[in-house]
């Protein structure tokens, strides 16, 4: 059973005193996909970012308490932080391009699944050519729009409980967007799990149950049935 | 009879793995014309070829610009469109002054710009690395304006857009295109935004065109496919079956 609580958390700018977003307070679920939408430069990549702490000490305070089985990431050392990414975490970031190690080719990350069913399905799901063709290569010989896929692929085959996506559709066509949108479902309610997602595309945010806006520094829940362009706006 | 700013006649172009087959399109002057696609559907290379970059394998390209600097292109890398280490005002006025070596009063004509592309001119001290995206684009665009182009190419102008930037962007299209009678062909993969604010769009699928109509009276079920995809309306089913067709 996975419970995660963050509880009352503030970002600031560490050297400014500047807050950046204030008094977040959410749980993630199994079998459940959490979707935040705001704007840009609203917070939402620097939120998420947060939780496993991808943030620069240096430049971000982060205050209140995010625990995972109990677990308090924010206090955590070194180590206990490495083992609690690696152990409950899958995270898809928006900046495609440098997530792979432009230096190896895709068939360093794949290998070890390789001689499994799913690698085959996912891409063949997901509209990809053959896997034994595009692990050859590497990444800045692929797509945008590709390399979104491949971390999305990469991240479903090493099963975590959670997946954290950054805007997972901003550099795919609406079809494969449509694509991602099902198969995060799928992955969520199929396999118990549980799955983060920031974006700012309204009608994407419109197909989950459970949205969170930021707005205004703040976060709060919003009926994803009441979803228009108007909700962004400040005021 | 309307003057086209610019034509396409049987136009192709070989790329070694891929084909644009095939164009033909006229852009009446003083028109919005779109034009979506998926990636590699071949939206970049039309543009390219509108603007001078590639010549066609075979077929015909005709423009009615007048001007030496008639078409101008906003491209699509917002970061890669502003000089990062100079002043916006720098960037500005040596355009400005570039081409308007008549005005007495290049702040008159600047500010007006600014007005219209709704660039705060709070931020003309500024450095282009130190814009958002959105404010780089509107920058871009004012010093592209300062050449008083015939026809604007825009190449996906909201990808990095959220929904706000987008409907302040068309409105800025807008008042260009009725205000100051510039032609527009705007390219982007999201046909809605296209069917929102341009006269007559053409949808490209791998190299060909598989509609061109009147942006309020597509019919082709790949059109309406990409339509329903923006809403994230379709399954899994539904997406196989079209590609199928297609």
């Amino acid at each position: 059973m996975l419970q995660v609580e963050i509880n009352r958390i503030s970002l600031k700018k560490d050297n400014s005193e500047e807050v950046l977003l204030k008094d977040v307070d959410f749980s993630l679920n199994e079998n459940e996909v959490l979707c935040i939408l705001g704007e840009n430069g609203s917070g939402k990549s620097t939120l998420i970012k947060s939780l496993v702490r991808l943030l620069d000490d240096n430049d971000y305070k982060v205050e209140g308490s995010i625990k995972i089985n109990g677990k308090e990431i924010l206090t955590a050392n070194e180590d206990e932080l490495l083992e609690i990414r690696k152990k409950y975490f899958g995270y898809v970031f928006q900046d495609v391009q440098n997530t792979f190690d432009p230096l190896k080719k895709l068939e360093y990350y794949f290998k070890k699944y390789l001689n499994s069913k799913e690698i085959k399905e996912l891409f063949n799901y997901f509209l990809l050519d053959d896997v034994n063709v595009i692990i050859k290569k590497h990444p800045y010989e692929l797509s945008g729009g590709m390399l979104q896929r491949l971390s999305l692929i990469f991240t479903l085959l090493r099963n975590p409980d959670i997946i954290i996506l950054d805007e997972p559709t901003s550099n795919v066509d609406y079809p494969i967007s449509n694509l991602i949108l099902l198969k995060i479902k799928e992955f969520a309610e199929q396999k118990n799990k549980s799955v983060l997602i920031v974006t700012q595309d309204l009608e994407f945010a419109k197909k989950f149950e459970r949205v969170l806006l930021i707005k205004n520094k703040t976060i709060n829940w919003i009926n994803s049935q009441l979803i228009n362009e108007k909700i962004l706006s400040n005021g | 009879m309307d003057k086209n700013i610019l034509s396409f006649n049987s136009v192709s172009f070989k790329y070694p793995d891929f084909t644009l087959q095939d164009i033909n399109f006229n852009i009446q002057e003083g028109k919005i014309f779109g034009i979506a696609g998926e990636s590699g559907s071949g939206k970049t290379t039309i543009l390219k070829l509108a603007s001078g970059f590639l010549k066609p394998s075979s077929g015909e390209i005709k423009t009615n610009s007048k001007k030496k600097f008639g078409i101008q292109v906003l491209f699509q890398n917002s970061s890669e469109i502003i000089n990062p280490y100079r002043k916006i005002k720098d960037i500005l006025y040596e355009a400005y002054n570039l081409h308007h070596k008549n005005f007495k009063n290049i702040d008159d004509e600047v500010n007006v710009i600014l007005e219209l592309v709704n660039f705060n001119p709070g931020l003309l001290e500024s450095r282009g690395s130190q814009l958002s995206g959105g404010e780089q684009q509107r920058a871009a665009l004012a010093r592209i304006l300062a050449v008083e182009p015939e026809l604007l190419i825009l190449d996906e102008p909201f990808s990095a857009q959220d929904y706000k930037s987008q409907l302040n962007f068309i409105n800025i299209i807008k008042q260009l295109n009725k205000g100051k009678e510039i032609s527009i062909l705007c390219i982007s993969h999201s046909l809605s935004s296209l069917v929102e604010f341009a006269d007559e769009v053409i949808i490209l699928y791998k190299g060909k065109i598989i509609e061109m109509a009147e942006a309020k009276k597509l019919e082709h079920f790949y059109s309406n496919f990409l339509l329903e995809a923006e809403k994230y309306n379709l399954t899994k089913k539904e997406i196989e079956e079209c590609l199928k067709q297609m």
